[in-house]
């Protein structure tokens, strides 16, 4: 043990003698003191007083000895030093040593203690310093609007998704081939733009407003309808009610007040939307175009206004169909990949046959398992074109409308299917 | 005296000769009711049906004054739904699906932008609305799904199983959550749970459904009164202690020291020390035991003849389906 520590016998040694002088200085007490007043038996040294004393001889061994200190912060130490001598003044005067004094002693609760300055917690107050994080529920007043308003927020949520944040998040893949597919579908615009520009009046025959070229615009199979429509329909066709389905978003627009009929419209109306972008909306700049480079009156466009209609008409039962299957695709499967592969097997595949077929036996009707097929030869009696089928066209017409109707039915099944609380 | 915000009459829903809802009469006034039952109880489509969404084979019911056959729009504009599933689109963030939800119930643009932003801050979100749904754990998930569900302040919130999947902090968040929307909010909460510590610790009242039956409302306090007893402690001679409570018809639950009588009136704790007494035997600790809303289930199915299985039987039972079977002996004797 080192020689500055303290030993609990040294404080015995110390209480001895202590003992031994405190009883002296009764006696001497007992002398001087008047006998009225003198101490009673039980005036007499307790054993309480003598452990007072040994209070006094620990805090003096303490600072004599250098013994472990009373406490051991730094700024209590001075503190603590200067109450143990008061404590130590006030046992010379007989004052009994109090807990007041002792908790003085300990930790300088007295002394100086009006004048100190603490640093204590606060409670956090908004206008001072802020709130990290509290929890208010803020109620809202606002009028609901109608089931117009309602579905115009699908619609808008598809469409302004292709070029804007906010709404639904389209793949950059299909963005990129989209606008690809538009500028594509503007080409013969662009090309009677240099015919114009040019002067070149042959450029001009070719790429101007013609029967052949206004159903080339919308109808013709390669390369329109051989990559770059049926493409965008499954790339657009792909998630549109199968996300739905594999998210389980469809539990928040049912659990809301918009109805199966609604929503499956609204999903229609979305893919229908884009794709007359670039089907409907290219053909009429091609034909403002036209009438605008060239510089033409109105007997042009009363020459030329029914093809024109016709060509319209063929383009929008193109994007019905397309719709209705890729549509109605979509709505039996989980994923994008199924509903666009099945869509792009659906056109081609069914087109690849019939001509395999047609080759072989030489028969057209078989065209009639075509979709594509069918709007082209409707697509040609509207714009009276020469038909380069041997059935009737009534017959695709027909057919073009069982397709619609079968898509429509296996859409409206499955979106009926579609559930609130789990799949 | 509360609005009863929903009420059916002989509510009976089938699914061929499956019946899902049979014949349920419900009053539920508004604060927050739990929805209890087993899975395959009809809890889906008792909610399903209060929105409005399917056809019921016979019955009537309106929620919030709108009848449930006729009115399901206007139910579904007055109500929050919180789904027990993903429903959130994983490539948007948190803003713009919340705020979409809005617009699907009529909300403005403007006003539900700001609204999303107000209402992501309160469940918690604030910090991280602006990023994917894809990149968020369960718990903010499920925030975004509640965010959803009061983005156009309902009166009526309906909550599937709303702290499935979360931690222990995300559950209590998610439940303190719940629990200001009916306080602080003075909004309804209609929340259909398995964990019934939950269910206790936002509603106060409750339904019991067990296939497709209704098998108890009211309030919880109310409802636990049914199985209320008293707990004791015994030291030397619980044998004979239970003894004793048998010959006096007492039914006692014993598990090593510990017994449970049922408490029928306040003479039951006398007639307790009675039998300490003639059988001598010191009672260490007697008092009235809270039933917990699991211990209500239980004696609730057991009343009416079914067995139900607690977590702890499930988590004692011998794991004698995964052990591992011993290998057979090879016929030609071992190599």
């Amino acid at each position: 043990m080192a020689d500055d520590e303290f030993e609990i016998e040294d404080l015995f040694d110390d209480l001895d003698e202590q003992s031994r002088a405190t009883s002296g200085r009764f006696a001497s007490d007992e002398v001087t003191t008047d006998p009225e007043t003198s101490p009673t038996p039980t005036d007499a040294p307790s054993v309480d007083d003598l452990f007072d004393d040994f209070d006094d001889m620990v805090a003096k061994k303490h600072q004599t000895e250098g013994g472990v200190p009373t406490s051991t912060t730094p700024d209590s130490a001075p503190a603590a030093s200067e109450a143990t001598r008061e404590a130590e003044f006030m046992g010379e005067a007989g004052l009994a040593v109090t807990g007041q004094s002792r908790l003085e002693a300990a930790f300088g609760s007295g002394e100086g203690d009006d004048t100190a300055v603490a640093q204590v917690a606060q409670v956090a107050s908004e206008t001072s310093v802020g709130t990290i994080f509290h929890q208010v529920y803020r109620p809202w007043n606002g009028k609901l609007n109608t089931r117009w308003v309602r579905n115009w927020a699908i619609l808008r949520y598809h469409i302004y998704g292709l070029f804007s944040k906010g709404h639904k998040p389209w793949p950059v893949m299909t963005k990129l081939v989209l606008f690809g597919v538009l500028i594509t579908s503007l080409g013969d615009l662009v090309l009677l733009a240099v015919g114009a520009a040019s002067g070149t009046e042959e450029i001009s025959r070719l790429a101007g407003i013609s029967r052949g070229n206004l159903y080339g615009h919308v109808l013709s199979f390669w390369f329109r309808n051989a990559c770059t429509y049926p493409i965008v329909t499954a790339l657009i066709i792909g998630g549109i009610i199968s996300e739905d389905r594999r998210n389980g978003t469809s539990a928040l627009y049912f659990s809301r007040p918009v109805n199966r009929r609604d929503y499956a419209a609204m999903k229609y109306l979305s893919v229908a939307t884009i794709l007359g972008v670039v089907v409907l909306f290219t053909l009429f700049a091609y034909y403002v175009g036209a009438i605008l480079v060239n510089g033409e009156g109105w007997a042009y466009l009363i020459d030329t206004g029914l093809l024109f209609l016709g060509a319209f008409a063929a383009g929008t039962i193109l994007v019905i169909t397309y719709t209705s299957i890729g549509v109605a695709l979509s709505s039996i499967s989980q994923g994008k990949f199924f509903p666009a592969v099945s869509f792009l097997g659906l056109i081609l595949g069914t087109k690849m046959v019939a001509f395999l077929i047609f080759w072989l036996f030489d028969s057209s009707a078989i065209y009639l398992i075509s979709p594509y097929d069918n709007v082209a030869h409707v697509g040609q009696w509207m714009l009276g074109l020469n038909y380069t089928y041997e059935h009737p066209a009534s017959w695709s017409l027909v057919m073009l409308l069982v397709i619609n109707a079968v898509s429509l039915y296996i859409l409206s099944a499955r979106v009926s299917s579609l559930e609130v609380t789990r799949e | 005296m509360l609005e009863v915000i929903i009420e059916t009459y002989s509510l009976t829903k089938n699914y061929g000769p499956h019946v899902a809802l049979d014949s349920i009469d419900l009053k539920i006034r508004s604060g927050a009711t739990g929805l209890l039952g087993p899975n395959g109880a009809g809890k889906s489509t008792l909610i399903k049906t209060l929105l409005g969404l399917i056809q019921l084979t016979s019955g009537d019911g309106s929620v919030l004054g709108y009848n449930i056959k006729t009115e399901g729009d206007m139910i579904r504009q007055r109500i929050g739904y919180m789904p027990e599933y993903d429903c959130l689109t994983p490539e948007m963030n948190a803003v713009d699906q919340v705020k979409y939800c809005g617009e699907l119930t009529g909300m403005n643009t403007s006003s539900a932008h700001r609204r999303a932003h107000e209402v992501l801050e309160y469940v918690g979100l604030m910090e991280a609305r602006t990023r994917q749904i894809e990149t968020y754990s369960t718990g903010m998930a499920q925030a975004t799904k509640l965010a959803c569900a009061i983005v156009h302040d309902p009166q009526l919130v309906i909550c599937d199983e709303p702290t499935n999947g979360l931690d222990t902090k995300a559950r209590s968040f998610m439940l303190d959550t719940l629990f200001q929307v009916v306080k602080q909010g003075g909004r309804s909460i209609l929340m259909s749970s398995h964990m019934m510590d939950d269910v206790e610790r936002v509603c106060e009242r409750m339904l019991m459904i067990h296939k497709g039956k209704l098998i108890a409302q009211g309030k919880i306090e109310d409802l636990k009164a049914i199985d209320r007893e008293i707990e004791i402690s015994v030291w030397g001679g619980a044998d004979k202690m239970e003894t004793g409570l048998k010959d006096a018809g007492m039914k006692p639950r014993r598990s090593g020291r510990v017994m449970r009588v049922v408490r029928i009136d306040e003479t039951t704790y006398d007639r307790v020390l009675e039998i300490a007494a003639k059988a001598e035997v010191q009672i260490r600790r007697m008092e009235d035991y809270e039933p917990s809303l699991e211990d209500l289930f239980l004696v609730i199915m057991d009343r009416l003849g079914y067995t139900v299985k607690t977590s702890s039987d499930l988590l004692q039972t011998q794991p004698t389906a995964r052990a591992v079977a011993p290998a057979p002996s090879r016929p030609g004797g071992e190599f």
